[in-house]
C-alpha cells in the first residue's frame, strides 16, 4: 500500500516511522502447548500441541510431548489457526506509472515502437519486483493475514502473481509460489490502444488468437526443426501459451456482474482455467461462475448499493417515495450474503479484502458475510485451505497439518467472532508478537476487555505527537458513551471525525481519516489513559507509527 | 455527430418533461421491489389487443380491429378478427397501435462507444459492453421504442461491429440481443474521423487529417483484408490437398480486425456509415463498389438529397435527422426536406435519435418529415420502422403488424403524430415492458433525485466511511 503524501502532510505525519514499531522475528523451534487448534482440514483439537521446526510444522496433536530443543508456549485459552491467505493484494508493488507521452496511432501503420506499458504485460514476473516496507508487512501480519498474492490492480494484462509470506525483510527468496496465475483485467492503457473496454477484450482475445498460433508454430518447431522457419521470440505470447494450455490458471478481476460475464465469455472462448477474482455482484452471476467449472475469488470489499448492477431499475418503478434507507436495508443483505448465496449456489470460493481493505475491515466484513448467512466453517476454510488450494499451494499451507508451512495465528476469542484478538502471528515458523495497545502497567494479558470499567476520556484532549522533526499538536475532542467515543481531532490538516472509538478499562483506541490532495489516509490510534493523562502510538498506513501524549483540558 | 453529445442534466430534464402531465390514477399499492431487479411481465402466450386503430404500416390502417399475439409473435390482426378464448386482453378502444419504433442510430445502453486510438477498429464489438439496467431504456420504451441499433461512435473511419437490441427491460444482460440479427458495422466519414473537432491524441495529430486520407484508410484497410482473404483461400486450399504423412499446413494469423473486414467483402456484415456531405458519400459508394460490397445505409446522410439517385441505385438507406442543421461546418448544407427529398427519389429513410433523449420522441421527429415536404403519414411511419428494418436486415421479424411478425407494439392514446398524443403501452415480444399505469410518477421520480444525491455523498468520500 502506498500513499504518495502532499508535502503539506509532513509537518503532521513524517517519517519517525522509518524505524518501525519494534517487533522482531523470534525464530527457532517452538512447541505451542494448551492450544485450542483448528486445523480446518482435520477438525479441532481442543487440547493439543504444535511442534513448529525449521519453519514448517513438525507435529500436531492433543498428546505430543514438547521437544527437549523446543522453546515452550503455553497457549491456554488461547486459538491457533491456519495463516490467513488473501488473495488479492498489491503489497510492494512500485505505484502505477504516471500517464506516458501518449503514443500515436495510425491508419494501417502499427503504432511506433515504445515500451509496452504496464498493463499490457503478460509476461510480468511480479516477484521481481515486490518490495514492501515491513510497515506495511506488520499491518496486514497483525490481523492474521501470513501471505498474499500479490498482482497490480489494473490492467488488461497484468502479469505473473507471486505468493509471498508476510515475514519481515520479505525478499525474493522468501517467494512460495511464482507465477501462480496470469492476471487479466478490464481497464484499457492510456492514451494507446487499447484505452476504452472496447478496446480492452478485442485485445485480450486478439493476444489469445495470436498465442494460440505462436503456441502451433513452436510446437512443430520443437518437433522437427529441419525445413522449418525459425518462430519469432515473442515473451508477451510466450506467456500466454501455458495459459491457454491450462497449465496456469487465468484470474480474471472481474467484480459486478457484466465483468464477470465477460471474463467468463473470453474464458469459454479460449478454454481457459479461469478463476473470476473480485465477484463482489457474484450473486447475480451464479450461472456464469458455475460455468468456470473453477472456484472463485470473492472480495468483502462490499459494493454501495448504488453501486450495483440493478439498483438504478429504481428510478423506473413505482414504489413509496422516502424509502432509501430502506431499500438500502434490504440491500445489504443481499451485498454483504453474496459469498453465502455462493455456498449456496455450490460455488467453491476463497474470501479476500479485495486489495484495498485494511486487516480490520477484512475481517469485520468477513463477519458480516457470516451474519448474512455464510456459515463460519466454510468462512474459515474460504480464508485458509481454499485460498492455498486456488493458489496451487494445498500441500504446503492452508491447514495445521505435519509438513506445512508454519504459518499459524494465536487468537483470544474465536478469529471470526465479534471479539477475536490476534495475538501472535507464525510466518514459516518465526514468531511476531502481535503487540495489543501499547503497554500499560498492568501488562499484557490483563484482559483489559473483560472486567475493567471503560476509563472516563470524554472531553478535550491536547494531544502530541513526536516525529523527528519534533512534535505536533492537535486537539481531540472526545464524547463517550459507555465503551464507545466519538468526536474530532483538529490540527494544521484541518479537521477530522474520530471513527471506530472503542474504550476497554484503561484502552482507548480509534482511527482518524485526513484526506489530502484527493488522497485519503487512515491514522490508528491506540493509547492508554490515567487519569488526565494519555500516551500511545499512532499507526499511519505505509509508515509505520508514532507516538503521542495527550493531556485533558481541566473543565 | 460525433455520437451521443449527453449534456449534463438533459437525462433528467427529459424525464421530468415526459412525467410532468402524468396523473396517473394509482391504483397499485405502493410496493417495495426486490433490490436490483425488475419485475418481469409475464410471457405472452396468449394475448389480443381489441379495439384499436391499428397503424399496421405495411397494409394501411385498420380504423377498429384486433390483434392476436401468440407466444410472442403476432398470429392474426383484422377488423373481423376473433379473440381467441383464453387469451389476455387487452382493450385499446380509443387507442392506436404501431409497430414498436426501430431506432436505427443509437449509442444507449453502452459502457463504452469509441476506441479512439486507432483509426481503424473493426475488430471491437458492442456486444462486449453493453449495461442492462441502464434506465434510458425503459425511458425510451415509454416513447414506443422496442429495438434500438447500438453503434460504435463516429471518430473512426473504421469503427466497431454494432449490436441490435430489445428493449427487453429487466431481463439479464444476455436476452436483450435481438436473436439471429445480421452482422453491422460503423464507418465513419468526414470531419470526425478527420479530427476536425477533438483529438485522439492530445498534441499528436492521428492519421488521417483529410478527406482524402480517410478514404485512404479504408482502401488501405480492404486491401489488406484482399490480401488477407487470399492467404486464407490458399492455405484452406492447401489443408485440402494435403495426402496422408504430410504435414498440415500452418494456418495465418487470425486477424480480428481483417475477419470483420472479409465478412462486409463477402456480404455478411452490413456497413453503417456516418456521412454528412454528398462528396463523401459517393467517394464510399465507389470504394464499396471496388471492393464487391453494399453500404447498407448513411448515417445522418445530410446532403443526401443532393445525390438521391446515386444513393437509391446503390440500394443504400439514408438513416437521418428529422431537423437539424448547421451545428457544425459540415451540417450547413443540411435541410428538413432531406426525408422527403429522398424518399420521393427512391431511397429508403430512417429517422434516427443518436441520442438517449431524442429517441423518446421518434414518433414526433418522423411526423416532421410530413411538415417538411409532404411526406405521407405512412411514409413517415416507415421511417421509423419498416424503413429501418430494411436497413437493418431483418424486416421479414419486426417493422410493421403482419402476421407471422414478432409482437413489438407501441399503443397511443391518440394517433402517434398528433401533438398531444403519448405512449400508453409497449410491448416487446407481446409482453408488457411499459405501462403508463404503473411507471413512475413525478414525485416518485423527485424523491429518488433527491435519495440519489444524498447517497453520492458517501460514495464520492470514498471507502472506509462504512
Amino acid at each position: 500500500m502506498r500513499l504518495a503524501l502532499p508535502a503539506s502532510a509532513g509537518a503532521f505525519l513524517t517519517v519517525a516511522l522509518a524505524v518501525p514499531a519494534p517487533c522482531r522475528a523470534q525464530e527457532g523451534t517452538w512447541a505451542l502447548t494448551n492450544a485450542r487448534i483448528e486445523t480446518v482440514t482435520k477438525g479441532v483439537i481442543e487440547h493439543g500441541t504444535i511442534v513448529v521446526r525449521d519453519g514448517l510444522i513438525q507435529t500436531v496433536g492433543a498428546d505430543v510431548a514438547p521437544p527437549a530443543d523446543a522453546r515452550v508456549l503455553d497457549l491456554s485459552g488461547r486459538t491457533v489457526y491456519p495463516g490467513i491467505i488473501d488473495l488479492i493484494s498489491t503489497l510492494g508493488l512500485p505505484a502505477a506509472p504516471a500517464p506516458g507521452a501518449r503514443g500515436a496511432g495510425g491508419g494501417g501503420a502499427p503504432a511506433p515502437a515504445e515500451a509496452t506499458p504496464a498493463g499490457l504485460q503478460p509476461d510480468r514476473m511480479i516477484a521481481d519486483e515486490i518490495k514492501p516496507t515491513s510497515a506495511d508487512i506488520k499491518s496486514l501480519r497483525d490481523g492474521g493475514i501470513t501471505a498474499v498474492l500479490v498482482a497490480p490492480a489494473r490492467g488488461a494484462f497484468r502479469g505473473l502473481s507471486a505468493l509471498v509470506p508476510l515475514r519481515d525483510s520479505l525478499t525474493e527468496q522468501a517467494v512460495i509460489r511464482s507465477p501462480v496465475a496470469e492476471n487479466l483485467g478490464f481497464e484499457g492503457a492510456q492514451g494507446r490502444y487499447p484505452e476504452t473496454l472496447l478496446g480492452v477484450i478485442a485485445y485480450e482475445r486478439q493476444a489469445f488468437y495470436d498465442a494460440q498460433r505462436q503456441a502451433l508454430l513452436l510446437d512443430r518447431y520443437r518437433a522437427n526443426p529441419v525445413g522449418v522457419a525459425r518462430p519469432a521470440y515473442d515473451e508477451q505470447l510466450g506467456a500466454l501459451i501455458p495459459v491457454l494450455k491450462g497449465d496456469l490458471p487465468a484470474f480474471f478481476f472481474a467484480k459486478n456482474e457484466n465483468e464477470i460475464r465477460r471474463a467468463v465469455r473470453i474464458g469459454r472462448e479460449f478454454g481457459l482455467k479461469l478463476t473470476v477474482v473480485g465477484a463482489t455482484e457474484g450473486f447475480r452471476a451464479t450461472d456464469a461462475l458455475k460455468a468456470t467449472g473453477q472456484p472463485v475469488v470473492v472480495s468483502v470489499d462490499f459494493p454501495k448499493p448504488p453501486e450495483v448492477t440493478g439498483w438504478q431499475y429504481r428510478w423506473t418503478e413505482r414504489h413509496a417515495p422516502g424509502d432509501s434507507a430502506e431499500a438500502d436495508s434490504a440491500a445489504r443483505p443481499i451485498i454483504e450474503g453474496n459469498a453465502a448465496a455462493l455456498n449456496n449456489a455450490g460455488i467453491r470460493f476463497a474470501l479476500s479484502s479485495g486489495g484495498s481493505l485494511r486487516s480490520a475491515e477484512f475481517f469485520a466484513n468477513v463477519r458480516k458475510a457470516i451474519k448474512a448467512g455464510l456459515p463460519r466453517d466454510v468462512a474459515l476454510e474460504a480464508l485458509t485451505i481454499r485460498p492455498a488450494e486456488i493458489a496451487g499451494v494445498a500441500a504446503q499451507l492452508g491447514s495445521i497439518e505435519p509438513g506445512k508451512i508454519a504459518n499459524l495465528v494465536v487468537t483470544e476469542g474465536d478469529l471470526l467472532g465479534d471479539s477475536a484478538k490476534v495475538r501472535a502471528v507464525f510466518v514459516d515458523g518465526a514468531r511476531y508478537e502481535v503487540v495489543a495497545p501499547p503497554a500499560a502497567p498492568a501488562g499484557r494479558g490483563r484482559g483489559a476487555a473483560s472486567g475493567a470499567e471503560p476509563a472516563d476520556v470524554g472531553g478535550t484532549w491536547d494531544l502530541s505527537v513526536s516525529t523527528p522533526q519534533g512534535s505536533n499538536q492537535a486537539t481531540l475532542t472526545l464524547t463517550q458513551s459507555g465503551a464507545s467515543i466519538t468526536g474530532q481531532l483538529t490540527s494544521e490538516m484541518g479537521s477530522a471525525a474520530v471513527d471506530n472509538g472503542e474504550v476497554a478499562g484503561n484502552s482507548v483506541s480509534w482511527s482518524t481519516t485526513l484526506t489530502m490532495g484527493g488522497q485519503s489516509m487512515t491514522i490508528t490510534f491506540h493509547g492508554d489513559v490515567e487519569g488526565n493523562r494519555m500516551r500511545g502510538s499512532a499507526e499511519i498506513p505505509g509508515m509505520g507509527s508514532a507516538s503521542f501524549t495527550a493531556q485533558k483540558r481541566t473543565p | 455527430m460525433k455520437n451521443s453529445c449527453q449534456f449534463p442534466g438533459a437525462k433528467l430534464r427529459g424525464v421530468a418533461v415526459a412525467l410532468i402531465s402524468v396523473v396517473a390514477a394509482t391504483s397499485l399499492a405502493a410496493q417495495e421491489p426486490a433490490p436490483f431487479t425488475m419485475p418481469i411481465p409475464p410471457a405472452a402466450h396468449l394475448v389480443a389487443i381489441t379495439n384499436a386503430a391499428i397503424l399496421t404500416v405495411s397494409h394501411g390502417t385498420i380504423p377498429r380491429g384486433t390483434i392476436v399475439i401468440r407466444e410472442g409473435k403476432i398470429a392474426a390482426v383484422g377488423a373481423d378478427v376473433t379473440v381467441p378464448a383464453g387469451a389476455q386482453v387487452i382493450d385499446a378502444t380509443g387507442r392506436y397501435v404501431m409497430p414498436g419504433i426501430i431506432d436505427e442510430h443509437s449509442h444507449s445502453a453502452l459502457e463504452a462507444v469509441n476506441e479512439i486510438t486507432n483509426s481503424v477498429t473493426a475488430e471491437v464489438r458492442m456486444a462486449d459492453v453493453v449495461k442492462q439496467d441502464m434506465p434510458t431504456i425503459y425511458w425510451q420504451l415509454a416513447g414506443g421504442v422496442t429495438m434500438i441499433h447500438v453503434l460504435h461512435g463516429s471518430a473512426n473511419a473504421i469503427g466497431g461491429q454494432n449490436a441490435l437490441l430489445k428493449l427487453r427491460w429487466g431481463l439479464p444482460v444476455d436476452s436483450l440481443f435481438f436473436e439471429g440479427a445480421p452482422s453491422s458495422i460503423k464507418f465513419a466519414l468526414g470531419e470526425n474521423p478527420k479530427e476536425s473537432n477533438f483529438q485522439a491524441f492530445q498534441g499528436h495529430p492521428r492519421y488521417p487529417q483529410t478527406r482524402m486520407g480517410v478514404e485512404e484508410v479504408i482502401r488501405d484497410a480492404f486491401t489488406r483484408a484482399v490480401a488477407y482473404r487470399t492467404e486464407w483461400q490458399q492455405y484452406e486450399a492447401a489443408r485440402h490437398a494435403v495426402r496422408r504423412g504430410q504435414a498440415e499446413p500452418i494456418p495465418p494469423r487470425r486477424d480480428l480486425k481483417l475477419d470483420a473486414l472479409v465478412e462486409i467483402m463477402d456480404g455478411r456484415r452490413l456497413v453503417h456509415s456516418h456521412a454528412y456531405r454528398a462528396d463523401e458519400m459517393l467517394m464510399l459508394l465507389r470504394v464499396a463498389h471496388d471492393f464487391g460490397f453494399r453500404v447498407a445505409s448513411f448515417e445522418h446522410g445530410l446532403e443526401g438529397y443532393k445525390i438521391a439517385d446515386e444513393i437509391a441505385a446503390a440500394g443504400t438507406g439514408a438513416s437521418i435527422f428529422a431537423d437539424m442543421w448547421g451545428y457544425k461546418l459540415e451540417a450547413y448544407d443540411a435541410i428538413p426536406y432531406n426525408a422527403a427529398l429522398l424518399t420521393q427519389r427512391g431511397v429508403k429513410v430512417a429517422i434516427n435519435s443518436d441520442d438517449d433523449e431524442r429517441a423518446r420522441r421518434l414518433y414526433q421527429d418522423a411526423a416532421k418529415t410530413m411538415h417538411f415536404g409532404g411526406v405521407s403519414e405512412t411514409d413517415a411511419l416507415k421511417m421509423i420502422t419498416l424503413n429501418p428494418a430494411r436497413m437493418l436486415g431483418i424486416e421479414n421479424r419486426v417493422g410493421s403488424i403482419d402476421v407471422g411478425k414478432d409482437a413489438d407494439l407501441a399503443i397511443f392514446n391518440g394517433h402517434p403524430f398528433a401533438p398531444a398524443s403519448r405512449v400508453e403501452m409497449t410491448l416487446v415480444d407481446g409482453r408488457v415492458f411499459f405501462d403508463r399505469n404503473t411507471a413512475p410518477t413525478l414525485d416518485y421520480l423527485m424523491q429518488q433525485l433527491k435519495e440519489q444525491r444524498q447517497h453520492r455523498g458517501p460514495v464520492a468520500a470514498g471507502r472506509g466511511a462504512q
